[in-house]
């Protein structure tokens, strides 16, 4: 029996909290991240934490703590992975959609953070994320 | 294979003693010899012929990214592997339009994607024993028989976890095969592996950082001349651990004194900082035993390195007039921007000049080995944003874009970047399996207003000969020929003959996607000399391109800040094209 849904609805409602506790087995690894590409579970979730600056700037923080600009680039602009500013998206755009891939990670080499860091500090990435504007050339660029 | 005449070769005096005098035709590992000259004894193409070469043959690979390394020629065979995953191509040279004998298809773990630092790239196959062996980007080492294109053996060298990917070449010593990770962006712990060549199990590791006992060092026996644990010693504590020294550049062989040369990359983290000390032996060349691993000498270009000049470049071996007296030695382009020749019996730096745009450091103290370094450019979280620093980190040469030798002309030909950087270091987290880098470092054009040169270079005088300018960053390999002819390509997908006196270029054909592999020369079934070459633009420039990969409708890019107009010439690619007159 799958338990991630329910394991997952736990954490969210104690998002302030640790949740080393309640995270799957399969998940949490002491040592190093796990590769992602764990089927994430059904169902939208929406964020908890309010669309503000003070979570964008947050997240921003962690982005960086949690070495994710050493793939996606300063700025998430796309570096070894894919860009997380252009509007654009492998695995959907929502809010509950950005925080499964964090979480879970993805197949093609997103590790899953969900054994290392709080369901609270994920939220803040996707705020930041999601408060990134997109650039106005996408989708064409002109060459003059 | 028909006999070659022979005639040019009389002349050919100081190539390194046990590689072949007469050149077969074909290309059987990466270097094409064990002196890593990328020098081909075939001569039809000329500097009179050259404007006559026209393509007489492509396949596209069907795999994006970066298509770095050379395809190999082995009797009438050529063979192609693919970035990720890893595909390997057997082409039939004799049949009309090449047509494919098999293909391999291994399994690869696209967790790699996550882990290779900088696209998912590889640097090619190596011959030997009725074998082709190769790295797979998720830390494994696989022999297929070159015949039927069956798995001989697989072996897991590398570990994911630890941030380890594996697109290095393997390289073969007796019976030896010898392998190396990637890493230096992650925190690994370096090593290089020595595998049985016909069994590819593992035979001996050996660490480029760590006690002697992991080093596989024995200071005071033989060359070796570093103090007791050194690999501890120049450490702040257990950073060792995890710093770096990855070994994803190429290995060079010299039969006679019995040793491989091969470079170690970068300390990690780039923040300084976090690693106080000379940190041996990252961004060095060391020279071991291929049976045993044992460390015999080693020699570290940029001791505690603050800008990412990793020393994977090639190590050329050559014999040569240095200072009237003739000397084996080993001429290496270093990211850091200078050129050395070493002796490489002993590691004693004999030349070292640069052939870049350079600002770190005053020069090189020849008694010591020490770079005089301009303290201004050090850098390190306490000391912000360092700016105006040359060479980038691209390299004053990319190590990914191997040079040539030829022992005609006696000089050497290699790719160039002329880019400066600004470096600004933070204090970073070791999370393993994720980048730990530490800084922040947008590069801009260097003096002069050109990307980047391809140019002839004298070692034994440490100065250039000629300079091709280019308008971008030059980063392929390339070869030399017994014509006199040298061949490189461009970022932005020009492949050109140059005559290799004196610089001219002779030809050039746009092959579709920017140049970041090396070419090859080999001598096909009906007697004719090849050139042959990856197009597919990749690597770093996957990264620093701005827009260039297109099959990802999720992934956009800005244009490149400072090559804003390389996308307008190439997107990324995979094709082998072959030339001949």
């Amino acid at each position: 029996m799958d338990l991630r849904p329910l394991v997952l609805l736990a954490a969210l409602t104690a998002c302030d909290r640790s949740t080393a506790g309640g995270v799957p087995a399969s998940i949490r690894y002491p040592d190093h991240v796990a590769a992602g590409g764990n089927q994430p579970p059904a169902g939208d979730i929406t964020n908890p934490l309010k669309p503000d600056s003070t979570n964008a700037a947050d997240g921003a923080k962690i982005f960086s703590a949690m070495n994710c600009d050493g793939c996606h680039g300063g700025g998430a602009l796309g570096w070894v992975g894919p860009s997380l500013v252009d509007g654009r998206w492998r695995y959907g755009g929502t809010d509950g959609a950005l925080f499964q891939s964090v979480f879970y990670g993805r197949p093609r080499g997103m590790p899953a953070y969900g054994g290392i860091l709080s369901p609270s500090a994920i939220w803040k990435i996707v705020s930041y994320i999601r408060a990134q504007p997109i650039p106005v050339t996408v989708p064409t660029e002109s060459f003059k | 294979m028909r006999a070659f005449s022979a005639a040019p070769f009389v002349f050919v005096l100081s190539l390194v003693q046990g590689t072949p005098q007469r050149d077969d035709g074909q290309w059987t590992m990466p270097a094409r010899d064990y002196a890593a000259t990328r020098y081909s004894g075939l001569a039809q193409i000329t500097p009179r012929t050259a404007p006559r070469l026209r393509p007489v043959w492509s396949f596209s690979t069907g795999v994006l990214g970066g298509h770095e390394g050379q395809p190999l020629v082995v009797g009438s065979t050529m063979y192609v592997v693919t970035p990720f995953p890893d595909v390997l191509y057997a082409f039939d040279l004799t049949g009309e339009g090449y047509p494919l004998k098999w293909k391999y298809r291994p399994e690869v773990n696209p967790t790699a994607l996550g882990i290779a630092c900088c696209d998912a790239i590889n640097r090619g196959a190596v011959y030997a024993d009725g074998k082709i062996i190769y790295n797979l980007l998720d830390g494994h080492t696989v022999a297929v028989d070159a015949v039927s294109g069956r798995e001989v053996w697989k072996t897991q060298i590398g570990d994911m976890s630890q941030g380890e990917t594996t697109p290095m070449a393997p390289f073969v010593a007796g019976n030896r095969v010898i392998v190396g990770p990637s890493g230096g962006e992650f925190g690994i712990w370096g090593w290089v592996k020595g595998l049985d060549l016909a069994t590819g199990k593992i035979m001996w590791t050996a660490h480029n950082m760590g006690p002697d006992s992991s080093m596989l060092a024995r200071p005071g026996r033989g060359r070796y001349s570093g103090e007791a644990n050194i690999g501890v010693s120049s450490w702040e504590g257990d950073s060792w651990r995890r710093g770096g020294a990855p070994v994803w550049g190429w290995i060079s062989y010299d039969p006679q004194l019995g040793l491989i040369y091969f470079g170690t990359g970068n300390p990690g983290p780039y923040n300084t900082e976090q690693r106080p000390g000379e940190n041996k032996w990252t961004n060095s060349v060391l020279a071991r035993r291929p049976s045993d691993g044992v460390l015999m000498w080693a020699y570290q270009f940029t001791p505690h390195d603050s800008w990412d000049f990793d020393s994977n470049a090639e190590m050329i071996l050559a014999d040569i007039m240095v200072g009237g007296r003739m000397r084996k030695v080993l001429v290496h382009f270093d990211k850091n921007g200078f050129a050395y020749t070493l002796d490489r019996v002993t590691g004693e730096v004999l030349v070292a000049e640069p052939f870049a745009n350079l600002n770190w450091a005053k020069g090189i103290n020849k008694r010591t080995g020490l770079p005089i370094v301009d303290t201004t450019k050090t850098t390190g979280a306490s000391r912000g944003n360092v700016r105006g620093i040359c060479p980038s980190l691209e390299g004053g040469k990319s190590p990914a874009s191997p040079a040539a030798y030829s022992p005609r002309t006696g000089l050497f030909y290699t790719a160039t970047n002329n880019l400066c950087m600004n470096f600004e270091a933070a204090p970073t987290t070791r999370i393993a399996g994720t980048p730990y880098i530490g800084a922040t470092t947008p590069y801009v054009i260097g003096p002069g207003g050109y990307g980047g040169a391809f140019i002839a270079w004298d070692a034994a005088r440490g100065r250039p000969v000629w300079k091709i300018e280019e308008k971008f960053p030059v980063w392929s390999g390339s070869v030399v020929t017994a014509g006199d002819v040298v061949f490189y390509g461009t970022l932005d997908g020009w492949f050109k003959a140059a005559d290799a006196r004196s610089g001219k270029v002779l030809w050039k054909f746009k092959v579709g996607s920017g140049v970041v592999g090396a070419p090859i020369s080999y001598r096909g079934p009906d007697g004719k000399q090849y050139i042959a070459v990856y197009a597919g633009i990749g690597g770093d420039w996957f990264l620093l391109s701005g827009d260039v990969r297109s099959d990802d409708p999720a992934d956009v890019r800005p244009p490149a800040d400072f090559v804003p107009d390389l996308a307008r010439h190439t997107s990324q690619g995979g094709i082998v094209w072959i030339f001949g007159l």
